[in-house]
C-alpha cells in the first residue's frame, strides 16, 4: 500500500510501473524480471483507477473480458469466463446488458473483474474507493481484500487516505515528494513512525524537548523517556491522550469537534498543543481547564536523524 | 433522471419542423418542378420528359460518373486526412487548433477563387515556383476540385473529430493497453469506434454538400466533363422552357445518391455497433 499526501507522486509511481510513463532513471522488476522496457500491454500488470473507464459500446461482458479480446480468446470463451467474474463482484444481474446505467459503484466493480480477468502478475489499483459512494466503499474494500486473498495476487495499491492504507496494507509506505520515508506494517506507522513527517502524516502528537537525566520537562511535569540524554522529539497518538480528573499537566482545551464516532480536542497549554480523541461523554468544553496525561508504555520516542 | 419520450419529441419539434419546411419544402418543389411538363399545362398535369431528357443525354452521365469521382474523392482522402490531422493534434494547444479550423467560416467560393489565383497556369504559383508539375486548374481529373474540398473539409471533420478524442478517449486508451491491448487492437476497439460516428456523420455532410455545390467546380473544374450542380445550371442557362424541370430532376438525382450514401453510412454503423456488442 502507498500512502501520501495529494501530489507526492502515488500515481505517477503506479503510473510508471503499469508503463503509462516514463522512466526518467531507474528501473522497475517484476518476478525478477525488468519490465521497465516494455509497453504497457506487455508488462503483465492490470489497473484498477480512480475511474471505472468503462467502455460504452461493449456490454457488460465484453468489457470485463477486454484482456481477452487482446489475446483473441474466441467470444463464447472470453464471455463465459467474463460471468463468472461478474457473478463474483456480485454484478450477476447486470450480466446481458450494458455499463450505461451501472452506478459509480456497480461501475468499480466491474472493473475490478475486468482487471482479474487478465490475471495480472501485478494489480495495480490506483484510489479505486475514492469515486465511490461512502456508504458503499466498504462492501467494496471487503470484495477487493477478499479477491486479493482468494487469488493470491500481489497488489499494490495507492490511497491518500491512512485509515483505508491500514485497512487494506499488509505493508504501508509512506510516499512524500517522491521519496518513500517509511515503509512497515500499518500498526508501526500509526505507532513507531520513525521520522516527523511519518509521524505527522499519521496524525500523531510530536513534543520536543531535551532529556535530562531520564526526563523531559513537558508544561510543569515531567515525563520519563528511555534511551540517551540529549534533544528528543516523542510522538503519541491522539487516542492515547488522556483527559480527566488528576492528569499530569493542566492544558485548557481550545477546540471540540464531534466527528460522529468521537471528539476530537485540540488542548493547548504553556508551550505546547497536543491533540486527543475522546468519547463524547468525557469531551471537556471549550475555554475550561482539564487534565491531561500521556500514559508512557503509549509514547514513542522518534530515532534521531 | 430520464425524460418521456413525449416531452423529447416535443423538445424537438420546432427543430424538425424548420427542417421538414425548409429542407422538405425545397425537396417537394425540386420533385414537382421535375414532373412539370416542359411546355406547361394545368394544374394536374404531369410528365417524365424531364427525366426523359437528363437520361437521355449523355452529357449527364459523364457529369454523374464525373461527380460520383470526384465526390468519392474529396470525400475519403478529407476523412482519411482529418483522422491523422486529428490524431496528431489531440494534444495539441488551443491556439493550433484554432488555427486548424481557421478555414471551416471561409466561403468555398473565396477558397476556389484563390485556388485560381494561386494555381492556374500562369498564376502566383507558377511565378513563386516556376512551373507547376501537374495542372490543377481546369484539369480533365478534377485534381483541382478535389483539392479545394480538401482544403475546405478536412478541417471540418477534424473539429467533429477532436470533439471526441478528449481526455476520455485517452484515458479508454491506457485502460485498454493495462489490459494487454496493443496499439492496432486499441484503434479497433477503443479509438475507432468513439471516432466512426462523428465522422460517418460528417462524411455524409461532406458528400452531400460535395455531390451536389456547382461554384467550386464552375471556377476550377474542367470545361467538359461537368459535375451535377454545374450540369444543373447549364441546363436552367441553355433552356428556358425546359430548363428548370431537367435542372430539378438532376439535383434529385444528386441528392437520391447522397440519401443512399447516408443510409449506405448508418447501416454500416449499425451492424458494426451489433458486432460489437
Amino acid at each position: 500500500m502507498i500512502v501520501g499526501p495529494s501530489g507526492a507522486g502515488k500515481t505517477t509511481l503506479l503510473r510508471s510501473i503499469a508503463g503509462l510513463e516514463d522512466l526518467d532513471r531507474g528501473s522497475i522488476s517484476l518476478g525478477g524480471k525488468r519490465i521497465d522496457a516494455l509497453p504497457a500491454h506487455r508488462r503483465g500488470c492490470a489497473v484498477v483507477f480512480q475511474e471505472p473507464r468503462l467502455l460504452d459500446h461493449l456490454d457488460l461482458l465484453d468489457n470485463v473480458a477486454i484482456s481477452l479480446v487482446a489475446q483473441r480468446t474466441p467470444r463464447k470463451e472470453r464471455r463465459s469466463r467474463a460471468r463468472e467474474l461478474i457473478e463474483e463482484v456480485g454484478l450477476g444481474e447486470f450480466a446481458g446488458g450494458g455499463v450505461k446505467g451501472l452506478s459509480g459503484g456497480e461501475q468499480q466493480r466491474a472493473a475490478l473483474a475486468r482487471a482479474l480477468c487478465a490475471e495480472p502478475e501485478l494489480l495495480l489499483l490506483d484510489e479505486p474507493l475514492s469515486a465511490v459512494d461512502p456508504n458503499r466503499r466498504s462492501s467494496l474494500m471487503d470484495l477487493i481484500l477478499q479477491l486479493q486473498e482468494d487469488r493470491g495476487v500481489t497488489t499494490v495499491s495507492v490511497t491518500h487516505d491512512r485509515a483505508e492504507a491500514a485497512e487494506m496494507g499488509q505493508v504501508i509506505a509512506l510516499l512524500i515528494a517522491g521519496t518513500i520515508l517509511q515503509s512497515d506494517d500499518p500498526e508501526s506507522m500509526f505507532r513507531r513512525p520513525q521520522t516527523e513527517r511519518t509521524a505527522r502524516f499519521f496524525g500523531l502528537n510530536l513534543i520536543h524537548g531535551m532529556v535530562k537525566d531520564g526526563h523531559l520537562a513537558f508544561e510543569g511535569s515531567e515525563i520519563a523517556v528511555e534511551g540517551p540524554d540529549g534533544e528528543v522529539t516523542l510522538s503519541i497518538r491522539p487516542e492515547a491522550v488522556v483527559i480527566g480528573d488528576g492528569g499530569q499537566v493542566e492544558m485548557t482545551a481550545i477546540e471540540a469537534v464531534y466527528l460522529g464516532t468521537h471528539v476530537r480536542v485540540i488542548l493547548k497549554g504553556e508551550q505546547s498543543v497536543l491533540e486527543a480523541h475522546v468519547q463524547a461523554e468525557v469531551s471537556p468544553a471549550v475555554g475550561s481547564k482539564v487534565g491531561v496525561s500521556l500514559p508512557e508504555p503509549q509514547l514513542w520516542r522518534i530515532p534521531a536523524g | 433522471m430520464k425524460q418521456p419520450a413525449w416531452r423529447n419529441a416535443a423538445m424537438l419539434a420546432p427543430a424538425v419542423t424548420a427542417t421538414v419546411l425548409l429542407f422538405g419544402g425545397a425537396l417537394a418543389g425540386a420533385v414537382d418542378q421535375s414532373f412539370t411538363p416542359p411546355l406547361g399545362g394545368g394544374l394536374d398535369s404531369w410528365s417524365l420528359d424531364n427525366w426523359r431528357s437528363v437520361f437521355g443525354d449523355p452529357v449527364f452521365g459523364d457529369a454523374l460518373v464525373f461527380t460520383l469521382l470526384t465526390t468519392a474523392m474529396a470525400t475519403v482522402l478529407a476523412a482519411l486526412l482529418a483522422l491523422v490531422i486529428a490524431s496528431l493534434m489531440r494534444r495539441g494547444s488551443s491556439a493550433a487548433r484554432t488555427a486548424a479550423a481557421f478555414p471551416v467560416p471561409v466561403p468555398h467560393m473565396i477558397v476556389a477563387v484563390v485556388a485560381v489565383l494561386w494555381l492556374a497556369p500562369g498564376g502566383l504559383a507558377d511565378r513563386v515556383l516556376g512551373s507547376l508539375p501537374i495542372n490543377l486548374v481546369r484539369d480533365q481529373a478534377g485534381l483541382g476540385i478535389v483539392l479545394v474540398y480538401l482544403f475546405k473539409e478536412t478541417p471540418f471533420l477534424v473539429l467533429l473529430l477532436l470533439a471526441v478524442m478528449g481526455r476520455r478517449l485517452d484515458e479508454q486508451n491506457e485502460m485498454a493497453a493495462v489490459h494487454g491491448m496493443g496499439r492496432w487492437a486499441r484503434l479497433r476497439w477503443v479509438i475507432w469506434p468513439a471516432v466512426r460516428v462523428p465522422l460517418g456523420i460528417g462524411s455524409i455532410i461532406v458528400t452531400a454538400f460535395v455531390f451536389s455545390a456547382f461554384e467550386v467546380p464552375l471556377a476550377v473544374g474542367p470545361n467538359y466533363p461537368p459535375t451535377i450542380g454545374t450540369y444543373a445550371l447549364e441546363v436552367t442557362q441553355t433552356d428556358a422552357i425546359s430548363g428548370a424541370g431537367e435542372a430539378a430532376a438532376a439535383l434529385l438525382v444528386g441528392a437520391a445518391a447522397s440519401i443512399a450514401f447516408a443510409v449506405g453510412i448508418l447501416a454500416l454503423a449499425s451492424r458494426q455497433r451489433r458486432s460489437d456488442a
